[in-house]
């Protein structure tokens, strides 16, 4: 039973995913010629670099959630890259190579409006940096503030861009909405104010959406109303109004819904920007213009066109068109390209259909398109967004480039010309909110062999062949896979190839291999292999509102050949409750075709009952707001079933804004009754969370055995329900934490208990007769976990069934609290198949790392004093501060960044636990709670074992001649 | 059970008897920390100091490593030289630490007054209010690489000699070969004392002995051989 040596661990923890998430900010490090970063900042408050050739990270730097950590915008120049955080709060320069700060300045408060680098004779020196009501110009070097001015009537005047031409001086753009556009110059060196215009604009109402900053120095703007540009040399002296154009006189045709948008570009901070410019006159339409001499020209129309971007390279720049992709100009390309690798991507677009989008390259001083500069893609096009569009010289002087794409489903692709993946990054995995293990199915023959005890008999001679067949088949692949392993082993290790698909997707021998089925926050669902890491497949589902809550059940395993499994998601709606199946294969991720049930009302709970339809698929409930159930499957063998068991099913319902907790139970027309209702006064308290027991927990340890060798046993209620509510009361004296023990069907309350001067985070665990929870202590300032043990005591009251209708005596609760020398991210148990192993915790630190912390740390039993029956029971001497060592960590130092849950699930073997952490990166791995008692060890000693037994066998032959000798001696005596 | 249970309750309630507020009355309080009170208001901080590995170059590890301040409350970044400060922190006592998946550090407690004096301590879980004054700003020295592993147990011939049960087989052995050679087994005081001493050897007579079982066991017949010393390893295997 060797199952992972060493080896395999390593490459196993190499391989860590890690992501960034939605990506705001890309851009492309120039500095030299060799380089391969790319740096980008995202929506979660990540800055990082990739590597442009294979897609990894270089490095990561994850900030603080919320809008205090968000990224405001990303500049760079040289190897440094200049980072607005925080609302403005922060000014950060990242030495991109080592990926440490060079220097780090506090801004004054003020809501930030936009940042630029400013030159003074083709050097870049300062970035200026501008707020609701100052400006500050810092030197790049250090850091260090070289001035700062209030801007001059910033009550009334929107300031919202400020601008550099190269040549030293600042320009500050605010705007009156409906009324005139400010300018203030400012001297570089004292930050003095040189010239301050205002400039009539009454059709303007924001510069940031409506105006751009074109050749040297003239501000263009857009007027949706009559259909014009506007031009303004901000140095002009006398001109005091704006130059109009009409769009019709540069013979452009304008759509009544005119939304005109102005893309503009300056290559080089310390240079004005470039004259040329988009304008985007619809969804699908830009022009690329050009202003001279106050004269503005159109270069080129793009009907239709997704989306532009311009590009810089040394001296060149060019635009970057995304269009649609259509038939006859592919076959016009082919054509002109007869060389094969076109040929083929042109088969794939065919296959695709419309999904099909081409990038090309345009010279933007002239509008002409480059040749060879086509990338063809198929993506989503409403989805796609190229982020970042990179270009090179190539030897020959040639343009080539490079594009990053985003889609709407958040995948990062790199593509290089000609129209190659270079590779792709599932981002949408940074978000993932729950997940479920699904066991992978049987190979085809052990599927054959239980295809045969499935179906009905059918004679005894078809019996006996039948039989006979299916042994020679297993002889058959015993044979092969025998032969397969003396193949392999000839073989050097690496070379041995372990590549994951569908076909060699089997279980394996302990169930030590699943496919984890993941739903993450943007509705896109993934079925990743647990050995490998492989995205085997990956779904997106459309129309998912962005605060949904997701809920994810197997209705039926793949042990029911041969019925496909099934997975079922509920997605609901936070605001309205509204609730939606979706029902799927999780090893193949396709869509299931089966009838789902209608959801017109909100759903407020869903319950998975052990009620198997006659096609072995689990029976789902949903109760809607007005206590109808509603089962899915609902056919006739179920509501019958239902029918018969209805009495027994309660279920339970939380309404933490009332803080009223009730359970109910099913009538056999579906409808409910309410039996209890437990109100926790909302004014004191309100609900934290209600956790039940896993469905899944098998308990096969009833008691524990004390020192004097009576049974202690233990209090395992199913149907037991912890609450933990926080005070309102957020004052550190007056602040504390209760959890209450609910009996899930009569509303009892086993125990209760309150923890003061104690607030959130509060997090817990509640399996078998214990519950753990951690809180923090406002007066000592630490995280201490305290935990809950329910017993029964010395004998049970009904040993065979369990009933919570019948409990005359309450449980002796136990209870013991500890320091915990570290916050904590997230809390699960260990989970094992049959629940003999003892268990563990595992707890998410913000640090990334795993503890998996025994539970035997956590036992109120544990005595001040070790006396000789707590030395028997093995319990340890009770000390106020938990270990946290770091030969716990199960993650070494693949560390999970923001861990936002851990996932457990049994494995075939009883020893070992499936763990997956999940947050910004994904870790899965196996824990061994009370070591590998069932597995012989790798290096387990065959030849000791065997020479000890040979020994003794020679040993014993020996001694027996010896003694048959020394009898026979004896005898003649 | 509920007396153990209170007893314990009362035990934490001495830990934490004194408590450390926010603001602490130490007239003589650290180095003048006029560090940064942030341009914007009087109420806001920032937390100085400097991690060093030695031995290493910073720019082999500051990209993995990150200032925690309580645990992520307040986020800050290394240095390419290994310093660091947290910006906008309000007064109050946290625990800030460097973490890194190569190198550990020892985290410190930092205290902030509303009037912006600073001092750091070590942390000290249970008694909080206990004060080991460490140089502020904060200088945190590695103690060197995680140790994620546990080293592997090899086998050799000394640990098996020098094992104790064997050392516990060997010289029971050793006694009952030699001692009926010393002492003359056939006199019967010497006997009699002998039995005494056996008896003082099994200390609990109500304890199942388990010699006893596995004789039991056996002689029920050899078939239930294999069960009984599963059943017996197994239940070491649990109590472990």
């Amino acid at each position: 039973m060797f199952n992972l040596s060493r080896a395999e661990l390593i490459i196993h923890i190499k391989n860590l995913p890690q992501f960034v998430g939605k990506v705001q900010f890309a851009l492309f490090d120039t500095h030299s010629q060799a380089s391969k970063k790319l740096l980008v900042a995202t929506e979660k408050n990540i800055f990082a670099s990739l590597n442009s050739r294979t897609g990894d990270l270089f490095w990561r730097h994850v900030d603080k959630t919320g809008p205090d950590g968000h990224i405001n915008t990303l500049m760079m120049h040289g190897q440094d890259a200049v980072v607005v955080v925080g609302n403005g709060r922060l000014l950060r320069s990242w030495e991109t190579t080592v990926g440490g700060l060079n220097w780090e300045t506090v801004l004054d408060t003020g809501s930030f409006q936009s940042a630029a680098y400013i030159g003074v004779q083709d050097v870049v020196r300062y970035v200026a940096v501008l707020k609701k009501s100052a400006i500050s110009l810092h030197y790049l070097s250090s850091g260090h503030q070289k001035w700062v001015e209030n801007l001059p009537e910033s009550d009334t005047v929107q300031y919202q861009t400020v601008y550099s031409g190269g040549n030293g001086q600042v320009f500050v753009l605010g705007v009156v909405p409906n009324s005139h556009i400010v300018i203030v110059e400012y001297n570089i060196e004292d930050g003095e104010i040189m010239k301050q215009k205002s400039v009539a604009a009454p059709w303007l109402s924001s510069l940031q959406s409506s105006c751009v900053m074109v050749g040297s120095g003239v501000l263009l703007c857009a007027d949706p109303t009559t259909k014009s540009l506007y031009t303004f040399p901000l140095q002009s002296a006398d001109q005091t109004t704006m130059t109009p154009i009409l769009l019709e006189s540069l013979g452009v045709e304008v759509a009544a819904g005119f939304q005109p948008v102005l893309i503009s570009t300056q290559p080089h901070p310390a240079r004005p920007p470039l004259s040329e410019f988009f304008l985007q006159l619809g969804p699908d339409y830009h022009i690329l213009l050009q202003l001279k001499d106050g004269l503005v020209s159109t270069l080129r129309d793009f009907n239709p066109s997704y989306l532009v971007a311009f590009a810089t390279t040394g001296e060149k720049t060019v635009a970057a068109v995304m269009s649609p992709k259509n038939e006859t100009v592919s076959i016009l390309f082919i054509l002109s390209n007869s060389d094969p690798f076109h040929l083929h991507t042109y088969s794939v677009i065919r296959a695709n259909g419309s999904n099909a989008s081409v990038i090309n390259l345009y010279s933007a001083d002239t509008g002409r398109r480059l040749l060879d500069t086509t990338i063809i893609y198929s993506m989503d096009p409403n989805g796609g967004k190229p982020l970042y569009i990179h270009t090179f010289l190539k030897k020959d002087d040639s343009v080539g480039y490079r594009v990053l794409v985003q889609t709407e489903d958040l995948v990062l692709t790199f593509l290089q010309q000609p129209g190659m993946v270079v590779w792709s990054r599932e981002e949408a995995l940074a978000d993932v909110v729950t997940m479920e293990m699904v066991d992978l199915p049987l190979t085809g023959t052990q599927a054959e062999l239980e295809g045969e005890f499935g179906k009905k008999a059918d004679g005894l001679l078809p019996m006996v062949l039948k039989r006979l067949s299916s042994q020679f088949i297993l002889l058959q692949a015993w044979m092969s896979h025998l032969w397969k392993l003396f193949y392999d082993a000839r073989k050097p290790r690496s070379h041995v190839k372990n590549e994951v698909t569908f076909e060699t997707l089997s279980r394996d021998e302990f169930n030590l291999q699943k496919m984890m089925v993941m739903v993450t926050a943007s509705g896109k669902l993934f079925g990743i292999d647990s050995k490998s890491g492989t995205v085997l497949w990956k779904q997106y589902l459309e129309n998912i509102q962005p605060n949904s809550v997701f809920k994810l059940m197997v209705q039926r395993t793949t042990a029911h050949f041969p019925h496909p499994p099934q997975c079922t998601l509920l997605v609901k709606d936070k605001d309205t409750g509204l609730g939606s199946l979706y029902v799927f294969n999780p090893i193949f991720g396709k869509k299931s075709h089966i009838s789902v049930p209608a959801l017109p009302r909100p759903i407020l709970q869903s319950l998975l009952l052990p009620l198997m339809d006659q096609d072995y698929s689990k029976v789902l409930l949903l109760i809607d707001d007005q206590y109808k159930v509603t089962a899915f499957p609902s056919t006739k063998n179920v509501l019958q079933q239902l029918q018969e068991m209805a009495s027994s099913i309660f279920f339970y319902l939380v309404d933490s804004s009332q803080g009223r907790l009730s359970g109910f139970r099913l009538r056999k027309d579906l409808s409910t009754e309410l039996i209890w209702e437990v109100v926790i006064p909302t004014e004191v308290q309100k609900i934290v969370g209600v956790k039940g027991k896993r469905a899944n927990e098998h308990v096969h340890s009833q008691g524990r055995v004390m020192g004097d060798r009576s049974v202690l046993y233990k209090y395992l209620n199913p149907n037991l329900l912890a609450v933990v509510t926080e005070s309102t009361d957020s004052h550190q004296e007056r602040s504390f934490v209760g959890i209450f023990l609910i009996d899930g069907v009569t509303g009892r309350i086993v125990h209760e208990a309150v923890q003061r001067k104690a607030r959130r985070p509060v997090h817990f665990v509640h399996s078998e007769n214990w519950v753990v929870y951690v809180y923090w202590n406002t007066k000592s300032r630490r995280n201490e976990f305290s935990v809950l043990e329910l017993f029964e005591g010395m004998e049970l009251y009904n040993s065979t069934v369990f009933s919570s209708l019948d409990r005359p005596r309450p449980p002796q609760v136990l209870q013991q609290s500890y320091i915990f020398p570290s916050p904590i991210s997230t809390l699960e148990a260990t989970l094992t198949e049959k629940g003999i192993t003892s268990r563990h915790l595992l707890v998410g630190l913000p640090s990334g790392a795993i503890v998996s912390l025994p539970k035997m740390f956590l036992d109120p039993r544990r005595p001040e004093v070790a006396s000789d029956q707590s030395r028997e029971e093995n319990l340890i001497p009770y000390s106020p501060e938990m270990p946290i060592r770091t030969e716990w960590f199960i993650n070494y130092n693949q560390t999970v960044s923001r861990v936002r849950g851990i996932y457990t699930a049994p494995s075939g073997l009883e020893s070992t636990c499936l763990v997956v952490a999940y947050g910004l990166d994904i870790y899965q791995t196996r824990v061994y709670p009370s070591k590998q008692f069932d597995v012989l060890k790798d290096d387990y000693d065959y030849v000791l074992i065997s020479s000890v037994l040979l020994g003794l066998f020679f040993a014993t032959m020996i001694s027996k001649r010896l003694a048959e000798v020394k009898l026979l001696n004896r005898a003649w005596r | 059970m509920q007396p153990l249970s209170r007893a314990v309750e009362v035990f934490l309630l001495l830990q934490s008897l004194s408590v450390v507020s926010c603001t602490f009355s130490d007239p003589d309080s650290g180095p003048s920390a006029g560090a940064g009170a942030g341009p914007a208001g009087g109420d806001r901080f920032k937390i100085e100091g400097r991690a060093i590995v030695s031995g290493v170059k910073s720019q082999e590890w500051v990209s993995s490593a990150r200032v925690l301040v309580e645990g992520g409350e307040y986020v800050g970044f290394l240095r390419t030289d290994g310093s660091f400060a947290v910006h906008d922190v309000p007064s109050g006592s946290y625990v800030v630490e460097v973490i890194s998946p190569s190198y550990r550090f020892e985290p410190a407690r930092v205290d902030i007054t509303s009037k912006g004096k600073m001092r750091a301590r070590l942390v000290n879980y249970i008694k909080t209010s206990e004060v080991l004054r460490q140089p502020y700003p904060l200088q945190l020295r590695s103690s060197g690489p995680h140790t994620y592993f546990m080293k592997r147990e090899t086998w050799g011939w000394t640990d098996f000699l020098m094992n104790p049960m064997v050392m516990m087989m060997v010289l029971p052995l050793l006694i009952i070969v030699l001692l009926p050679k010393v002492v003359n087994t056939n006199d019967p005081e010497m006997r009699k004392e002998m039995e005494q001493s056996m008896n003082m050897l099994n200390p609990n007579p109500e304890l199942p002995d388990v010699s006893e079982f596995m004789t039991k066991l056996f002689s029920k017949g050899s078939s239930k051989t294999g069960g009984g010393s599963k059943g017996s390893r197994n239940a070491a295997l649990k109590r472990r």
